[in-house]
């Protein structure tokens, strides 16, 4: 594998999909709104979605890796567009969209 | 050869940036401009994979319309200056830092561990007229219910804010 150049090494880019996903998770763990946690989500999600061309172009010949990054970015659009509305449900009844402070079916 | 490289090399530390920025940014604002520059990071890495087609529909789709939604939604919550600071408690963030990393270096042995196939590492050339055809062919099912899919969160998104407005 050294003799290919970097771009050409499937190594480097689930290093990148790995490198998304790590630092989505620590935002989903770390931050405290709850748009800021939909973001990270969708960092998680673009990690997903780069691992799966990744492994449709260096170890297959045919075209369903791409396809599922594409229903991947549909799904992704939907989630956003009901979280949104979700979050924003919650700021007109709460006044905030702090996580800690969503605790009231918990009490 | 060389050129290629260098640029492959600026566009991952752009995403690695870009993605460092989204998560530990003070501002919420920041975060999502974080997230815009990891985008079109991951789309020039599609460019790289030989999938200009997503590549574009990463631009459009993420950076043209979710990113726009979660800046409209970063509005309606309230101004800037009001929101309390995104910094939580040390515990936390050792606790995300522990995860993350935990789980990071678990992946990363799968991925030294697995050995690919040899021979499969020969550029594939996938056009989109190909993508095309395997979603109106094999794909039909799911591209079908992908698209009634977006039509109930669109319905539904609306149907939240409206019965929101009549309960005040």
């Amino acid at each position: 594998m050294t003799a290919l150049p970097l771009f050409n090494n499937i190594n480097v880019y689930l290093f990148m999909g790995l490198f998304l996903l790590a630092c989505g998770i620590v935002g989903v763990i770390y931050r405290r709104t709850l748009v800021s946690m939909l973001i990270s989500i969708e960092l998680i999600m673009n990690g997903a979605g780069l691992n799966f061309v990744v492994f449709n172009r260096f170890l297959s010949d045919r075209p369903y890796g791409m396809a599922f990054t594409l229903f991947i970015m549909g799904i992704a659009a939907a989630e956003a567009a009901i979280a949104l509305a979700i979050i924003i449900l919650i700021f007109r009844r709460f006044r905030n969209v702090e996580s800690d402070d969503l605790k009231e079916m918990k009490d | 050869m060389i050129l290629a490289d260098a640029i492959f090399i600026l566009i991952a530390l752009m995403t690695m940036a870009g993605a460092l920025a989204t998560v530990l940014a003070r501002s919420i604002i920041y975060a999502m401009l974080g997230l815009v520059v990891t985008m079109f990071g991951i789309a020039g890495l599609y460019i790289y994979l030989n999938a200009p087609f997503i590549a574009m529909m990463q631009i459009l789709i993420y950076v043209g319309a979710i990113s726009i939604l979660i800046a409209f939604a970063i509005m309606v919550v309230g101004p800037l200056s009001q929101r309390p600071k995104e910094w939580t408690t040390l515990k936390r963030f050792i606790i995300a830092f522990v995860v993350a990393v935990s789980s990071f270096f678990i992946f990363l042995k799968f991925v030294v561990q697995s050995k690919w196939l040899p021979g499969t590492f020969s550029v594939s050339s996938l056009t989109t007229k190909d993508i095309g055809r395997a979603f109106f062919d094999k794909l039909m099912l799911p591209f079908e219910l992908i698209s009634l899919l977006l039509v109930v969160a669109i319905i539904g998104a609306i149907m939240l804010a409206l019965f929101s407005r009549e309960n005040k």
